[in-house]
């Protein structure tokens, strides 16, 4: 089950090619509004982003299930805009299994090859093949409806995979499954991707699937790109305050620029004094954000090092097992710390004063649009 | 056995309206089969399957039997062929005007069918509208047959039950996930495949039991034959009425429409298989 032949490429052209891709309903907004992107092969990427944003739009428009109101989609280098879905060699793995419910599990997943009028022994082998990769070769005459969510899905998958699709488009596929399971397809799905080298469009509104199984991640908001990069680059270099309030937690202040130079600029947040490593104009507004983890807490404050000290006051308090959340008070402004338990962070209690640090590396500035 | 009691309990008000309006008459109409006439609507006291024999052993009976079947059967399938593209559209399509065009399917619902069958004398007698139209364009130098024959009875049959198809067929695309016709498309299908194995084979619920109905109702239908077939097409609801109406022979009557119960019974059994196998 290799992927098909690769077409004659430079190894770095991209794959997967969307151009100015955009998609307006009729009579409504654009749900899609001109979408750049380029996926190289073999990448796994997730469209990510809140609900109604334009991700199951966009892997509607590369399976050919929805057409695009302007844009091109491009694979290998061949136009495939107006290719029709039946042609396009896409595997879809739908949010709702989508099994054909009076066919058995093995013909589910012979279904893409008899469409494709291979010999009936070759199409029995890859569908053992097939079925043997996802763990359910001794389910192959069950009908779907006699399976767990979970078998479900890995079926749709085989389905997806048989076919060896240029291209793997899964939409929210984990999203019907209990905790546990999500977590453990997650993997599975992630590894059977990475060893057939298949390239690979995963959508969710999950952030923590989205920054465990990607190579990199579309953040989408309003139809548009809001960042793309890896999972790291998400986390600690945020493009804008979306993205930043979409990935993990965040504290939100806004500030004024009130010193600039040296590489750093003095803020002003509702009287509270910080300070940020880079260099702004002065007067502008900014927003600054920091995570909640990366405050420390101490009883004096002080310590090594240069960033930002806020003296402040427990106001709450809850233990969440991993950690422990606070509600501190600033001179009249409320951050959430994040503490860990077990020895790594000092605990206060509620009431008691305190000092709260973080460094500049952890303080997010984006000024105001 | 005892949850079993227990559970007829509520359903008593029903299995007593059941047996009235159903067991009863049946059971009645079982017995006068089995009775005599000695001719002039007399009735005889008796048990014998002469009746029965009588039907049997007449070829026209049987050729009675055959040709209500055939039609019954026909006029099904006529009507699922024309019925199934226009459920689908009316399922599938998201035009504004989808509530209107459906209350327009089933309006002829609303106008009983001696009306609908005179509306069709209208249409397809020698000096009707298509034979005019022919003559105006001198096509045809003889009206064409288009009544008082099977061809009208069908005709007139197929129109008459296209609303029922189509609400049965309806029914069941309504639970016809349209992801599965694009998980079939992104497989590879084209639109031809995606109906004949995945939209046909899902829909074969609402398919049976539209052509149960209709089969039902057209071999126990009386005005379209009767209008249309003018008096030339004998099927066994027009046989029932002439033997209890006409010839007054009760018994006989009764025989022919026990046959009738016994070929829904028939259809029925058919219709339960090919649901066991479609069910999904
Ligand atoms: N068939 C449709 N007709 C009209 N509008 C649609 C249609 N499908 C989606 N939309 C609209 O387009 C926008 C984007 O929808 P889309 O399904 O792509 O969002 P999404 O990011 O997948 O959201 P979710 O996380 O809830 O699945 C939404 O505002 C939605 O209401
Ligand atoms: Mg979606």
């Amino acid at each position: 089950m290799a992927g098909a032949a690769p077409p004659a490429m430079a190894a770095d052209a991209p794959y997967l090619k969307l151009a100015g891709l955009a998609k307006r309903y009729d009579g409504g907004q654009a749900a899609v509004a001109g979408l750049d992107l380029a996926v190289a092969r073999g990448e796994f990427v997730t469209l990510l982003g809140p609900s109604g944003c334009g991700k199951t739009t966009t892997l509607r428009m590369i399976a050919g299930l929805v057409e695009p109101s302007a844009g091109r989609i491009e694979v290998a280098g061949i136009d495939v805009t107006k290719v029709p879905a039946h042609r396009r060699n896409m595997g879809v793995v739908f949010q709702s299994y989508a099994l054909f419910p009076h066919l058995s599990v093995a013909r589910n997943v012979a279904f893409g090859l008899e469409m494709r009028d291979l010999p009936r022994g070759s199409i029995e082998r890859r569908v053992t093949e097939a079925l043997a990769l996802v763990r359910l070769a001794e389910l192959a005459e069950r009908k779907p409806k006699a399976l767990s969510g979970g078998q479900q899905q890995r079926v749709a998958l085989a389905r997806a995979l048989v076919i060896e699709p240029s291209v793997l488009l899964l939409d929210e596929p984990l999203s019907n499954l209990d905790a546990k399971l999500r977590e453990e397809l997650r993997d599975e799905i992630r590894d059977i991707q990475r060893r057939l080298g298949i390239t690979a469009i995963f959508v969710t509104h999950d952030q923590m699937e989205a920054l465990t199984m990607s190579d990199r991640i579309v953040l989408m908001n309003a139809g548009r790109i809001e960042q793309v990069g890896s999972p790291a680059e998400l986390y600690e270099r945020p493009a804008s305050p979306f993205v930043a309030g979409f990935i993990g937690r965040m504290n939100r202040l806004t500030a004024a620029v009130t010193a600039s130079g040296g590489g750093r600029s003095r803020l002003d947040a509702s009287g509270l004094s910080l300070m940020a490593s880079r260099e702004l104009p002065l007067g502008v507004r900014v927003t600054v954000m920091v995570r909640p983890h990366r405050i420390r807490l101490s009883a004096r404050g002080g310590g090594a090092g240069e960033g930002n000290a806020v003296r402040a006051r427990v106001r709450k308090l809850v233990f969440a097992g991993e950690a422990v959340q606070l509600e501190i008070d600033a001179a009249g402004l409320v951050l959430r710390v994040e503490q860990p338990t077990g020895g790594g962070g000092w605990v206060p209690g509620i009431g008691e004063e305190v000092a709260a640090t973080w460094s500049l590396d952890d303080t997010l500035v984006f000024a105001e649009r | 056995m005892k949850r079993a009691v227990a559970a007829a309990g509520p359903l008593a008000p029903a299995a007593l309206l059941t047996a009235i309006a159903f067991v009863l008459p049946l059971a009645w109409l079982l017995r006068l089969s089995l009775d005599r006439s000695s001719g002039g609507g007399m009735l005889v006291d008796a048990v014998t399957a002469a009746n029965y024999l009588r039907f049997l052993g007449d070829g026209f009976y049987l050729g009675v039997l055959w040709r209500s079947t055939w039609m019954a059967a026909l006029a099904s399938a006529l009507t699922l062929l024309l019925s199934y593209p226009l459920a689908l559209f009316l399922a599938r399509t998201r035009s504004r005007w989808r509530g209107f065009l459906a209350v327009l399917t089933i309006a002829p619902l609303l106008v009983s069918s001696v009306v609908r069958t005179f509306g069709w004398m209208v249409i397809l007698g020698d000096q009707g509208w298509v034979n005019g139209l022919l003559r105006l364009v001198s096509l045809t130098a003889a009206p064409l047959r288009l009544m008082n024959n099977m061809l009208g009875v069908l005709i007139g049959l197929t129109e008459v039950m296209m609303p029922v198809m189509t609400l049965a067929l309806i029914a069941g695309f309504a639970r016809l996930d349209p992801t599965l016709e694009e998980a079939a498309r992104s497989l590879g299908a084209p639109p031809r495949k995606v109906l004949l194995r995945v939209t046909l084979p899902l829909s074969m619920p609402g398919v049976l039991l539209g052509s149960l109905v209709t089969f039902v109702l057209s071999i126990s239908s009386f005005v379209t034959p009767k209008l249309l077939g003018g008096g030339r097409v004998a099927v066994l609801a027009t046989s029932i009425y002439e033997e209890a109406l006409e010839t007054l022979n009760w018994p006989f009557a009764a025989a022919i429409s026990v046959v009738l119960v016994a070929v829904f019974g028939v259809a029925l059994m058919l219709y339960e298989r090919a649901m066991r196998r479609w069910m999904i």
